[in-house]
């Protein structure tokens, strides 16, 4: 005897298609490329069917069903394009929209905004009412990120249901009735949790705007590279939205094992870092070199001590896993101390959504790739007592984050050479007699290893500023300056080496380069 | 071994003349082109002679290669306007109307534009026929040394553009049809103008004709020059006044009627010889026909919207666009996506003023063209050149070439 099958057929608009139980009948047409409109309908969250805008005539059905709510029954036949649903879409458009503010010139969603979306896919007709448009708040300052329009607001609900069931905390709520009703914050609240600005995704209109992104770049002008946040152990999917070689947004991309739909508002501006306090070039001694020169010190100092065991070598938890690979094999073949740098955790930002307390994107990988090379690497503690005891005399750091004691910095100056190859000039960089300058992680293709394990690709959306080459490439140069011949020409084939030597990495494979994805194509988003 | 010939006279059958052997001394190679002020657009010829004898020619366009097709990838269908305008700079509105009407056709549009749309195109397509074959006459004379007739054509050419400016703000780049209609109605009393200029351009063929019809020196070089049969033309793919003169009655306009020229009427004239004078001869008789065109489509041309009342391609007057949310969006979605164009592809050709105007359109469902190819006549066209001008005289590449009427924007595309 068979098991009781866990799907169900059922047909649409005369294809049939077989989709798990409990799936609701929108999804199921979208599995068959129909794209039912809809507003409050967010994979990511409950369903509430307040907006209307998905109904669908099921037959044997006198009424027409939200398709959203609607889930999926054996033999169930569905028409999304009969007449009375492809009316009930058009009416209700034409509903929505008559106390819309025309708005779009000034409206930070617009390009990007289902509502108009849908207008001209599922409407496109001239409105029948001609009475005033209700007037509500327009700039209502609502928490420290974000500005509502009342106006602009559909009523969908998507943004309650975001803090509700995201954030877990209820700070926005619907007040008065009818074409009264306004989005508001909750009695006593402020929308400031650290998901926030996930609101400003799931608003299909622009009701809800960043006020770090708004009045900034028109959406349709903006380019989207995938990427992976490199704001904490958690690498969070995300998108990179850039033009003009810098990035001005980032949104989070799904990923249903890591982050599902969201990110944390801490998490979305990362990308002001890639822009400030930016190592453009080579420093030798405090001034500023060309890569010849510089190398070619740090050939002749390291030289005189390579073989003494005296070099130590910092590997960063905030570099990606081909730079870390790179320095590692480097450490290797100079016998060099290994040390890890890392921004210190704050326990107090984790939570059991998506922020964790370690701060470094990539914990997990240099860990991998120290086990894999049978290196052990030191704590920080132990730096600083041999910085104190002369072991070391020479000390080459990746990355700019390598929090010392005060006393410990100040033997930095007196080693015989300290080389960092590092984004920022900040941290041991603006001590260094030789500083190498890296592209930071938008910058350049490569990947990284969250606190699952998961290595995730990250793609490069712009160059980075001035002569700033990829981490991998500067532990190259420095090799190759110290008579290390380490050769490699794109971050694929570290990438290639670093899998043959991490047992745990053997199966992942190199991703395609993809190139940024011109927004303006893509069509409305929502 | 050699023969007695090349040992005596130094000289080669040009029959025996292949591309490995190595050329006899005396065979010069000379270059015309890419910049040569008898060379219409930018074309290089690389032509080897025999004294004066043209015997072998490399033809090599490109020089003027501007992406058009790869660039309409990445433009909205209303974008691609401006692009076309450039095609054959000569006679825009011929290509902005050809290309509208392979988005038209995948919209389902086709005959069902209004009625004024339809006249205003046929309109304008005509004042650019005029002014391309003009330019066409006008050069050709003008590089035989006859440089009254350019001048003369060419005031009247000014002419017709400066009305074309009334009409679309451009003098040579106009982007004035759009998907559905045109862009903007005709300026008042603007037909009047129109036949106002047509009655004084009449005067001016009158002369142009008894300047270069009855002028030795002109006849002689174009008489017998450059011929062609009407099967090689046939072959070669040839459409438009080069066919016509080779005695191909064939004219889109007529046999595959579109817009509404089954409405107006007009001959086509046909040569007998195919030589370089036959191609001038219908090319000035296309221009009274287009005048006689013009004038019955004056006549004939009605009242009423000169965009079709279908909001999927026509922007909201901007009254509305202003003042209601829903034109404002139709707007911003018309501009920023592109007017969106079912799937499919479609293909639609009209008579260019050098020939038949194709384009073909495959739409994925977007704002903007998955390909938009364009048979463009005067590819086809340069294709015969090297064939024509073999075995002539040097001089005689210049009204060969005049006459295949050659536009660089349209041949490199």
């Amino acid at each position: 005897m068979s098991e009781p099958s866990n799907n169900v057929t059922l047909t649409i608009d005369g294809k049939a298609v077989t989709v798990a139980k409990g799936t609701n009948v929108l999804e199921a047409a979208k599995s068959l490329g129909i794209d039912i409109s809809a507003f409050c309908y967010h994979p990511g969250l409950s369903i509430a069917a307040c907006c209307r805008q998905c109904l669908v005539s099921v037959e044997k059905n006198p009424k027409l069903q939200p398709s959203c709510q609607q889930t999926v029954a054996e033999g169930m036949v569905v028409h999304t394009t009969d007449k009375q649903s492809t009316l009930a879409r058009k009416q209700q458009l034409e509903f929505t929209l008559v106390n819309h503010p025309i708005d779009c010139p000034i409206c930070d969603k617009a390009g990007e905004c289902t509502l108009q979306k849908l207008y001209f896919d599922h409407d496109n007709a001239n409105s029948r009412v001609d009475t005033p448009k209700v007037h509500k708040d327009k700039v209502v300052d609502i928490g420290p990120h974000i500005v509502l329009d009342q106006e602009r607001c559909i009523l969908c609900t998507r943004c309650i249901r975001t803090c509700d069931e995201v954030a877990h905390s209820h700070q926005l709520d619907m007040a008065n009735r009818g074409d009264h009703e306004v989005l508001t914050t909750a009695p006593g609240e402020q929308l400031d949790n650290p998901y926030s600005l996930n609101t400003v995704d799931v608003c299909p209109v622009g009701a809800l705007t960043a006020k770090d992104f708004r009045f900034t770049m028109r959406a349709w002008e903006l380019d989207a590279t995938p990427s992976i946040c490199n704001g904490c152990a958690t690498g969070c999917n995300i998108e990179i939205h850039h033009r003009n070689e810098r990035a001005w947004r980032l949104v989070p991309r799904l990923n249903a094992e890591v982050n599902k739909y969201w990110m944390c508002d801490e998490g979305r501006f990362t990308y002001h870092e890639l822009h400030e306090q930016r190592l453009a070039g080579p420093t030798l001694d405090g001034l500023p070199a060309t890569w010849e020169r510089a190398l070619k010190a740090a050939g002749d100092r390291l030289g005189a001590i390579k073989d003494t065991g005296a070099i130590a070598v910092v590997l960063s938890a905030t570099a990606s896993n081909e730079d870390n690979f790179a320095l590692a094999k480097l450490a290797l073949a100079w016998k060099a101390q290994v040390y890890v740098g890392a921004k210190p955790p704050v326990p107090s930002r984790a939570d059991d959504i998506l922020r964790d307390a370690d701060v470094n994107p990539n914990s997990a990988g240099v860990a991998a790739i120290a086990a894999a090379l049978s290196i052990t690497p030191k704590t920080t503690t132990e730096l600083e007592t041999n910085l104190g005891t002369g072991a070391i005399r020479a000390l080459v750091v990746l990355g700019h984050d390598l929090p010392l004691a005060e006393t410990a910095r100040g033997r930095l100056k007196e080693l015989d050479a300290l080389i960092v190859i590092a984004t920022h000039e900040r941290g041991p960089a603006e001590l260094a007699s030789i500083a190498l300058p890296m592209a930071a992680w938008a910058e350049r293709a490569g990947t990284i290893t969250n606190r699952q394990g998961k290595v995730q690709r990250m793609h490069g959306a712009f160059p980075g500023p001035g002569q700033a080459v990829p981490g991998w490439e500067a532990v190259a140069r420095l090799a190759n300056a110290t008579g290390q011949k380490l050769s490699w020409t794109a971050a694929r084939e570290v990438f290639k080496d670093m899998t043959a030597a991490v047992p745990a990495w053997k199966e992942l494979a190199w991703t395609r380069d993809v190139r940024p994805f011109a927004l303006r194509f893509a069509g409305s988003r929502g | 071994m050699a023969d007695l010939k090349t040992l005596v006279l130094g000289r080669k059958d040009v029959a025996d003349l292949d591309e490995e052997t190595e050329l006899p001394h005396e065979l010069m190679t000379v270059n015309m082109g890419p910049s040569h002020p008898a060379m219409h657009g930018t074309v290089r010829i690389i032509l080897t002679v025999d004294g004066e004898k043209v015997v072998k020619s490399d033809v090599q366009p490109g020089y003027l290669h501007r992406c058009f097709e790869k660039e309409s990838e990445y433009a909205t269908y209303t974008q691609i306007f401006p692009y076309t305008d450039r095609l054959n700079y000569v006679s825009p509105m011929i290509n902005n109307v050809g290309y509208a009407m392979a988005v038209e056709k995948l919209l389902g549009l086709t005959g069902k534009l209004p009625a004024r749309a339809e006249y205003i195109r046929v309109i304008v397509s005509e004042v650019s026929r005029i002014t391309d074959h003009m330019t066409c006459v006008g050069a050709s004379a003008m590089e035989l040394g006859a440089f009254g007739p350019f001048l003369f054509l060419l005031k009247c050419r000014e002419w017709l553009y400066e009305l074309l400016e009334k009409v679309s703000g451009a003098r040579l780049t106009h982007s004035y049809v759009r998907v559905g209609g045109v862009a903007k109605d005709l300026p008042d009393g603007w037909t009047d103008e129109l036949l106002y200029t047509l009655s004084q351009i009449d005067p001016v063929l009158v002369e142009v004709e008894g300047l270069l019809n009855n002028n030795k020196i002109f006849f002689d070089r174009m008489n017998g020059i450059g011929r062609m049969t009407r099967e090689e033309a046939i072959k070669w793919g040839q459409t438009g006044p080069i066919a016509r003169a080779c005695g191909l009655d064939y004219d889109v306009r007529k046999d595959h009627p579109y817009s509404v020229y089954p409405e107006l009427e007009f001959d086509v004239p046909v040569g007998t010889r195919g030589d370089c004078l036959d191609r001038y001869l219908v090319r000035v008789e296309e221009i009274k026909q287009s005048m006689r065109i013009l004038r019955q489509a004056i006549a004939k041309l009605p009242d009423g919207p000169i965009m079709v009342d279908d909001h999927r391609v026509a922007l909201p007057p901007k009254r509305d666009t202003y003042n209601t949310i829903e034109s404002m969006i139709r707007h911003f979605k018309h501009i920023m996506d592109g007017i969106r164009v079912p799937a499919g592809e479609g293909y639609t050709f009209v008579e260019g003023g050098n020939g038949e105007l194709g384009f073909f359109v495959v739409s994925d469902g977007t704002g903007r063209p998955y390909k938009c190819y364009v048979r463009s006549p005067s590819f086809v066209h340069l294709q015969t050149s090297g064939n024509l001008i073999h075995g002539h005289f040097i001089a005689d590449v210049v009204p060969i070439f005049g006459m295949i009427n050659m536009i660089g924007g349209e041949c490199d595309k």
